[in-house]
């Protein structure tokens, strides 16, 4: 009866191993296209990031942070050979004079103009905000205690600062005076302290935190209105 | 008679023996050239990977594993037309496999993704495809 049931296990087992389908996963380019139309908006202008001031746990930052990250995305743009973009030095001198502020972001009049002396199809600007957040947090752990010979459970105390960076992009079409493109980027990133270093943190500059936050929404931002390839899975059935 | 009867059923042994070597053989070329392309498929030559899958389906072209993989091939070429219809040939064969559905409307997906202009095409495809969404 037992060898029966063991033929029978067997049988089953063997049934099943054969049914199934053995397939190989592989990995394939996929293209991606722009999100926006890259025929008509081919050439870009990028003005200064702005901070956005009305926000009450806005971080200080000096006033060059926002060029730093339009000079990022323009990096990122002129890789990308489909677009043009206006260079940072470009920019500034055809700038001067012109009073950057928040109020920009909803003059696209004065937005579009500026893009016709640019002479360019879009216009990119946007504003950030950035804060910073600290809670206190536990970790807890096992020690080796000497007195009683054997592991314990212990605790340690430290606090927790996570940085916020929301940066909105927008893009004005300089033709039409509209806005095509308006998104918002959040990144963030958490650092952990002791005492002693989170009051240094909070006395410390943060403006490369922020550039480097800024880099990371820039480069989302630079994948999502660029063709690109994306790797996809496919199974081949052996 | 008895002699003639025992030369009929060697004979027809001989015969049964003879067409079963033949499907063993053709089935063993088949597996061999699949895993070969599979290989080169894992390897990225893509083109090589085409050049034997065809081989199979010359071989046998009822082979739905064949035209999977070869619509996986075409798609990783970017010859999205004779992807999605080497993946309408697999699913035609084998509508339950799961893994064949999968692939093509990943393709779907994809074609729909990146703004395929005649999209009426997209549309007839998937009511004639026996695929449900």
């Amino acid at each position: 009866m037992r060898i029966v049931k063991k033929i029978g296990i067997l049988l089953a087992t063997l049934t099943f191993c054969g049914c199934s389908t053995a397939v190989t996963r592989v990995s394939i380019p996929v293209k991606i296209q722009s999100e926006i139309d890259i025929t008509r908006y081919s050439n870009f202008a990028v003005l200064p990031f702005v901070n956005e001031r009305q926000s009450e746990h806005n971080e200080e930052l000096p006033l060059e942070v926002g060029e730093d990250i339009a000079a990022t995305l323009r990096r990122g743009l002129a890789r990308q050979k489909r677009f043009e973009v206006i260079g940072s030095q470009e920019t500034t001198r055809l700038l001067t004079g012109e009073d950057l502020g928040e109020e920009w972001l909803a003059d696209t009049k004065h937005l579009s103009q500026l893009g016709e002396y640019f002479e360019v199809k879009g216009v990119i600007v946007g504003s950030f905000r950035f804060y910073s957040d600290s809670r206190p947090r536990r970790y807890y752990g096992e020690r080796y205690s000497i007195q009683r010979q054997r592991y314990v459970m212990d605790y340690q105390d430290y606090m927790q600062k996570t940085y916020l960076l929301s940066l909105r992009v927008m893009i004005i079409d300089v033709e039409t005076e509209k806005v095509i493109w308006d998104e918002s980027y959040r990144r963030s990133t958490a650092e952990a302290h002791t005492i002693g270093s989170f009051i240094f943190s909070q006395a410390g500059p943060q403006a490369n935190t922020v550039r480097e936050l800024g880099r990371r929404a820039v480069t989302e931002f630079t994948r999502q209105i660029s063709p690109h390839y994306e790797q996809e899975d496919r199974y081949l059935v052996k | 008679m008895l002699k003639y009867n025992r030369l009929a059923l060697i004979a027809i042994l001989v015969c049964l023996i003879l067409s079963g070597c033949a499907v063993s053989r053709d089935t063993n070329q088949i597996e061999a050239y699949n895993q070969f392309a599979i290989r080169a498929a894992q390897a990225q030559l893509w083109n090589e990977a085409v050049f034997r899958w065809k081989q199979v389906i010359d071989v046998d072209p009822e082979d739905s594993k064949a035209y999977n993989n070869i619509g996986v091939a075409y798609e990783a070429l970017g010859k999205i037309d004779e992807a999605v219809a080497a993946y309408q040939r697999a699913t035609e064969l084998e509508p339950d496999n799961k893994y064949y559905r999968l692939n093509y409307r990943r393709c779907r997906i994809h074609i729909r993704r990146s703004g395929v202009d005649d999209e009426d095409t997209l549309q007839s495809e998937e009511e004639e495809s026996p695929i449900g969404e």
